[in-house]
């Protein structure tokens, strides 16, 4: 399994709050690799310099061997790195099919017609459980459905990782399981590497092969989910220092 | 959308406004096949241009001929403005100064180098489109408010410089500019304005329903969003303010030419506000409100001419109106009544 996406070193500091300090990570092809960490611990920032948002302080970041470094949004997204929103940004005022539309133009590829397009998109609504909302406005979807949208939409964009920033955040427990079908036949079916942002720890417990844990911008734990939950720095980070 | 036929403009359309004697040619293209895979829009839209290409010259006074023309003018900026502002969510307040381009451009070359005005506006429209690239380029990192200041400042410095630079532009006198045609006639300016006006309409039509309309409308929507999917934001936002400006550049050197004296009237921004009223009335982000809307404002001011300064008044009233009670236009208020029958 090669690695994927790999950074180094990476910080960055809005004024003088350091979100991330000396980051290092990789992600290897297949892997589902959980990011973890209490609110404000920088994991947010970390998905927002891997796709470009804004540029590290230091650091370097590399996909497939390539920096990402330089690189604008759009082009990180050609590369094959697709990503969902925490709080969730599909395009509103489209139909779902136009939504998906976009990955697809997105990708920038030439020669293929409209029809193939469409076509195209209406698959990717099938896959992710879509179809019926086909001509229906974005906005007037409900949060699980719009968060498959946003799924839908980065899975259009045909990437080879996708960064997931709490899709089951505001769910219920029937619409989490739903959301973790799809997760997983994302990646079983699409082969895709899945680096995820969660908060709801027995989801990503059970999903992931391997977690990173977040506090204050730094990295305090990596492993597998079990060594993860048991170490003391994580509890701590979590729930506060033991007798404190 | 998909199962249309590609050609979404017969053939036939294209003859019209040349001459008197397009009518004609329109309606052999509508054979029976044409019939089939037509829908009803397609009939009504053909309907209503032969009714525009036929009554209006032959039956109104020269009078209303006259606001008829100016009506395609408004026609051609309020639906320039509309895609750059309606669909990628860019609001300028620097078109009508570039449809001011346009007009001085192509005057200036009239009148100072004896340039023909067919010429001429081919240049006014370059023009605006270069010096549309241009501010297109500068408000890149610009969204919301900012854009719209900047592309403000940008018509008051330009309108300040045409009024001062007064032995290139004569300034608020004007610059008396030769017509387009030998022989004056406000039939020959109407066809003319109408074939102008229904070939930018089927561009934008066609531009919204191919993929760029798509694009256009995801920059719109949540350009954060769109770029993390792919799209290059920069290059849509830039593409659409070159386009839009060379059309209110176009739109400009007829109107100069057609009115043969061009003051700082067409690029100020009392010109500006009219236009933005006509598309935010009639409907802004859709296809048919900001022609819906240029037609009403422009018929409506003459109507209401001899208010003065109060006919102002009303286009605020009436706008502030519509943002209360239907922010999304005309177009807005007939898409609703057409949904409510499946709504609860």
């Amino acid at each position: 399994m090669g690695v994927l996406i790999e950074g180094k070193n990476l910080s960055k500091a809005f004024g003088g709050l350091t979100a991330v300090k000396g980051v290092d990570f990789h992600l290897s092809a297949g892997e589902i690799v959980g990011l973890i960490g209490p609110n404000g611990a920088g994991k947010t920032t970390l998905f927002n310099l891997i796709t470009g948002i804004f540029p590290p302080d230091t650091g370097t970041l590399s996909f497939k061997g390539q920096t990402l470094l330089e690189r604008k949004p759009f082009e990180i997204c050609r590369l094959g790195i697709g990503r969902t929103f925490q709080i969730v940004r599909p395009f509103l005022k489209m139909t779902c099919l136009e939504n998906i539309l976009v990955g697809i133009i997105g990708r920038g590829e030439k020669g293929r017609g409209k029809g193939e397009k469409h076509e195209e998109a209406r698959e990717i609504l099938k896959v992710t459980g879509l179809s019926a909302h086909e001509p229906r406005l974005a906005k007037d979807l409900t949060l699980i459905e719009k968060k498959r949208l946003e799924m839908a939409r980065a899975l259009a964009t045909k990437p080879g990782v996708i960064l997931l920033d709490e899709v089951l955040a505001g769910l219920n427990p029937s619409e989490i399981q739903q959301a973790l079908e799809l997760i997983e036949k994302i990646r079983s079916q699409f082969q895709i590497t899945l680096f995820w942002i969660e908060h709801v720890m027995g989801a990503i417990m059970k999903a992931s092969d391997r977690v990173i844990v977040l506090d204050q911008g730094r990295k305090i734990k990596e492993g597998k989910p079990l060594e993860v939950v048991s170490d003391p720095r994580v509890i701590e980070a979590y729930l506060g220092e033991e007798n404190a | 959308m998909g199962s249309e036929p590609k050609d979404t403009f017969p053939r036939g359309e294209r003859a019209i406004g040349r001459n008197g004697e397009g009518e004609k040619e329109k309606i052999e293209p509508l054979d029976e096949s044409w019939i089939e895979i037509m829908d009803g829009k397609k009939i009504g839209f053909l309907i209503f241009l032969l009714i525009l290409a036929i009554f209006p010259p032959f039956v109104l006074s020269q009078y209303w001929l006259h606001v008829m023309i100016i009506s395609l003018f408004y026609v051609m900026m309020a639906s320039s403005w509309n895609l750059l502002a309606g669909f990628t969510g860019q609001v300028s307040f620097a078109h009508a100064a570039f449809s001011g381009v346009g007009a001085y451009l192509s005057g200036m070359l009239a009148v100072f180098l004896g340039l023909s005005p067919w010429l001429g506006i081919a240049a006014g429209t370059f023009g605006a489109a270069v010096l549309g690239l241009g501010l297109g380029f500068l408000c890149i990192r610009m969204g919301g408010i900012y854009l719209s200041l900047t592309t403000l400042g940008f018509s008051e410095i330009l309108r300040i410089v045409i009024t001062n630079e007064d032995h290139w532009t004569r300034g608020t006198m004007g610059l008396q500019v030769p017509g387009l045609f030998a022989v004056y006639s406000k039939t020959s300016y109407y066809f003319l304005f109408l074939f102008f006006a229904v070939v930018m309409l089927v561009f934008i039509r066609r531009l919204i329903r191919s993929e760029w309309g798509v694009t256009f409308r995801a920059v719109l929507n949540d350009e954060v969003a769109a770029s993390a999917s792919g799209i290059n934001t920069i290059r849509v936002r830039i593409l659409a303010f070159t386009l839009t400006s060379a059309m209110a550049g176009l739109a400009g050197g007829l109107y100069g030419h057609y009115l043969m004296l061009i003051t700082p009237d067409i690029p100020s921004l009392g010109q500006m506000f009219l236009v933005l009223a006509m598309a935010v009335i009639g409907g802004m982000g859709s296809f048919a409100g900001p022609i819906l809307g240029s037609f009403i404002l422009e018929f409506l001011s003459e109507y209401i001419r001899s208010w003065g300064e109060y006919h102002v008044l009303l286009y605020g009233l009436i706008a502030l109106i519509m943002a209360r009670f239907a922010p999304e236009g005309i177009m807005g208020l007939w898409a609703k009544r057409r949904r409510n029958p499946w709504a609860s």
